[in-house]
C-alpha cells in the first residue's frame, strides 16, 4: 500500500498525537485530564490502524480496535465515573509542583530531548521508525513528567497510562506488534490496573478526604 | 512579483480600501453572533458604523493636563493600522506593495501602535489609565516572543519572511505536507486572541471595571480620536484575521492576476475571514475571563507549541 507522498499522513499524525497529549498538561480539571487521555488513545488506535495499513499486517488492525474499544472507551468510562463520585469539592490541581506555565515549556524542552535521544540511537531505520519513535519517548517522558509534577493522585494514573501508551506505541512502531495474545493479555492487565488503582483512590479519598499524594507519606502501619 | 504596474497599484490601494471598509463590519458580526448565543437580539451588524459616524460627529474633551501624545495616538494607532494593510495579500498570493516590508514590518508597525497607546494612557495621569498601561505592556512583552518564535516557525517551513512568499508558498505546499505548521497554527490563534483582546485575555465589552486591558489605557478618549481608535483597533483585528486565514487556509486564493479569480478570491477570502470570526465569537462565549496571571499560561503554550515547530523542521 502507497500512501500519497504530497500529503505527509505519518507526520500530521504524529504531531496531532503530540497535541493531544499536551492537552495533559495545560488542564486542570479532573474530567479535562481523562478527555485529553482519551483524545490521545483514540489517536493512537488511528495511528496503529495506519501502521497496519502500510505494513499490510491484519492482527495490527485487531489491536487498534482492541486500543478502541478498552483504552478510549471502556478506562475512561471508569476514570469519569471515579471523578463523579469522588468527595472531594474542588476537581481541580490547585497548586501542582511545577506550576503550569513552566510545565508547559519543561514538556517541549523534552520532546525536543526525545529527538535528540533518537538521533543519537543508531538502529535502522524506516519511514514508520523514523516518525513515531522519538513522538513515543515524548510521550514516555511527558508522563513521567506529569507524575512527578502534580499532587493529585489521579494525574498520576492519567500519567502512568501515557507512560504505557508511549511504550505501546514505541512496540507497534519498531516491532509492528507482539503476538496477539501478548496484546491482550496487556490490555487485561491495563484494564485491571486502573480499576485497583481506582479502588486505591477510594479509599485514599475516604481516609483523608482529599486525594493528595503527600497523604501517601503518612501511611505507615504503626 | 515587481508588478508596480498602473493596475497593480489601483487593485493594491483598492484591496486596502476593502479591508478599511469592512473592519467594522466583522466586529459587527462577532457582536451580533455573541449576542444570538446568548438569547439577547444585539445590535444590528452594521452598529459599528454608526458607532463611528456618531463618534466623528462629537465633540471633543482633552485634559488640559496631557501633551502633544495624547493627541496624536489616535492618527499614529490609525496610520499604522492602514499601512500594515498595504502589505497584506488580500485575494490575491502577492501584494502589489509587498517588496517593501516583509511580516516583520507588520509587527514592528502594530508594536509602534501599541507603545503609543499605552504612553498615551500614562500621560493623562489618571488612575486607570496606568493600570491598563502596565497591564498591555506586560502583555505585550510576553507575547512578542512568542509571535517572533511563531514567525521563525513559518519563515522556515515557508521560505522567508515576506509575507507575500508565505502565502504562495503556504498555497502550494499548505501544512498537510509540512506539519510543523500546525503547531504555528496552534500558536499563532493564542497570540491572535492576545492582540485583539479577546475573552480569556481582555474583554472588550466591559467598561469601568478593574478586569479591563486595552479599554482603561483608552479610557479617556472621546469624539473623533475615539472613533479613530475604535477603527484602528478593528482594521488591526482584520488584518490579523486575514493574516490568519491566508497563511494556513489559503486555499481558493487567486494565483495569478486575472479578474475572475481574483474576484473569486475575494469572496472566499471575505467568507473565510467571517467564519473565522464567528468560530472566535464561539470560542469567546464558551470561556470566562481568566485571572491576570493564569493568562500567562496560555502564552506559554503559545511559546512551547512553536518551539515544537522548530523541533519538527529539523527532524
Amino acid at each position: 500500500m502507497i500512501l500519497p507522498t504530497e500529503i505527509n499522513v505519518l507526520d500530521i499524525s504524529a504531531a496531532i498525537l503530540l497535541v493531544a497529549t499536551f492537552g495533559l498538561i495545560v488542564r486542570r480539571g479532573f474530567s479535562n485530564w481523562v478527555h485529553a487521555y482519551r483524545y490521545q488513545t483514540i489517536v493512537l488506535a488511528g495511528i496503529v490502524a495506519l501502521i497496519a495499513l502500510i505494513t499490510d499486517i491484519w492482527e495490527l488492525y485487531i489491536v487498534s480496535a482492541l486500543t478502541f474499544g478498552i483504552k478510549a472507551i471502556v478506562i475512561p468510562k471508569i476514570l469519569f465515573y471515579v471523578t463523579k463520585k469522588l468527595d472531594s469539592p474542588i476537581k481541580l490541581e490547585t497548586n501542582p509542583y511545577i506550576s503550569m506555565k513552566l510545565s508547559v515549556i519543561v514538556s517541549a524542552l523534552l520532546v525536543a530531548m526525545s529527538y535528540f535521544i533518537f538521533l543519537q540511537l543508531n538502529i535502522e531505520s524506516n519511514e514508520i521508525i523514523q516518525v513515531f519513535l522519538p513522538v513515543s519517548f515524548s510521550l514516555f517522558f511527558i508522563g513521567l513528567f506529569v507524575i512527578i509534577s502534580r499532587r493529585k493522585a489521579l494525574n498520576q494514573m492519567v500519567g502512568l497510562l501515557t507512560i504505557e501508551n508511549g511504550l505501546f506505541l514505541f512496540a507497534v512502531s519498531l516491532t509492528h506488534g507482539f503476538s496477539l495474545i501478548i496484546e491482550i493479555g496487556l490490555m487485561a492487565d491495563i484494564l485491571l490496573g486502573v480499576i485497583i488503582s481506582s479502588i486505591l483512590l477510594f479509599r485514599m479519598s475516604k481516609t483523608f478526604d482529599s486525594i493528595d499524594i503527600k497523604n501517601l507519606e503518612s501511611l505507615r502501619d504503626d | 512579483m515587481d508588478e508596480l504596474s498602473f493596475t497593480g497599484i489601483i487593485f493594491g490601494i483598492s484591496q486596502v480600501l476593502l479591508l478599511v471598509s469592512l473592519s467594522p463590519l466583522i466586529v459587527g458580526i462577532m457582536r451580533k453572533t455573541k449576542a444570538k448565543s446568548q438569547k439577547r437580539i444585539g445590535s444590528p451588524i452594521i452598529q459599528p458604523y454608526f458607532d463611528i459616524i456618531k463618534l466623528l460627529r462629537k465633540d471633543e474633551v482633552i485634559s488640559e493636563q496631557s501633551s502633544w501624545i495624547f493627541r496624536c495616538t489616535p492618527w499614529i494607532n490609525f496610520v499604522t493600522a492602514v499601512s500594515v494593510a498595504f502589505f497584506i495579500p488580500v485575494s490575491l498570493i502577492y501584494s502589489p506593495f509587498g517588496v517593501v516590508g516583509d511580516i516583520l514590518l507588520v509587527v514592528g508597525l502594530f508594536g509602534l501602535g501599541k507603545f503609543f497607546t499605552i504612553l498615551a494612557g500614562l500621560d493623562v495621569a489618571s488612575s486607570f489609565g496606568g493600570l491598563g498601561s502596565s497591564r498591555e505592556i506586560m502583555f505585550s512583552a510576553l507575547v512578542e516572543p512568542a509571535l517572533f518564535i511563531t514567525i521563525f516557525v513559518i519563515a522556515i517551513f515557508y521560505g522567508g519572511t515576506n509575507i507575500s512568499t508565505i502565502v504562495s508558498s503556504a498555497n502550494e505546499i499548505s501544512f498537510l505536507a509540512a506539519p510543523g505548521v500546525l503547531f504555528a497554527l496552534i500558536a499563532f490563534f493564542i497570540i491572535l486572541m492576545a492582540e485583539t483582546g479577546k475573552l480569556p485575555f481582555d474583554n472588550q465589552s466591559t467598561h469601568l471595571e478593574l478586569t479591563m486591558i486595552h479599554e482603561a489605557t483608552i479610557l479617556e478618549y472621546s469624539g473623533k480620536s475615539l472613533a479613530l481608535i475604535e477603527w484602528s483597533q478593528a482594521i488591526k483585528q482584520i488584518i490579523l484575521l486575514t493574516l490568519f486565514v491566508n497563511i494556513f487556509i489559503p486555499w481558493g486564493i487567486a494565483d495569478s492576476f486575472s479578474w475572475s479569480q481574483i474576484g473569486f478570491g475575494v469572496l472566499l477570502v471575505i467568507v473565510k475571514i467571517i467564519s473565522l470570526g464567528i468560530l472566535i465569537a464561539f470560542i469567546e462565549i464558551r470561556i470566562a475571563k481568566w485571572r491576570l496571571f493564569r493568562v500567562v499560561d496560555l502564552i506559554a503554550i503559545s511559546i512551547a507549541s512553536s518551539m515544537i515547530g522548530v523541533i519538527f523542521f529539523f527532524i
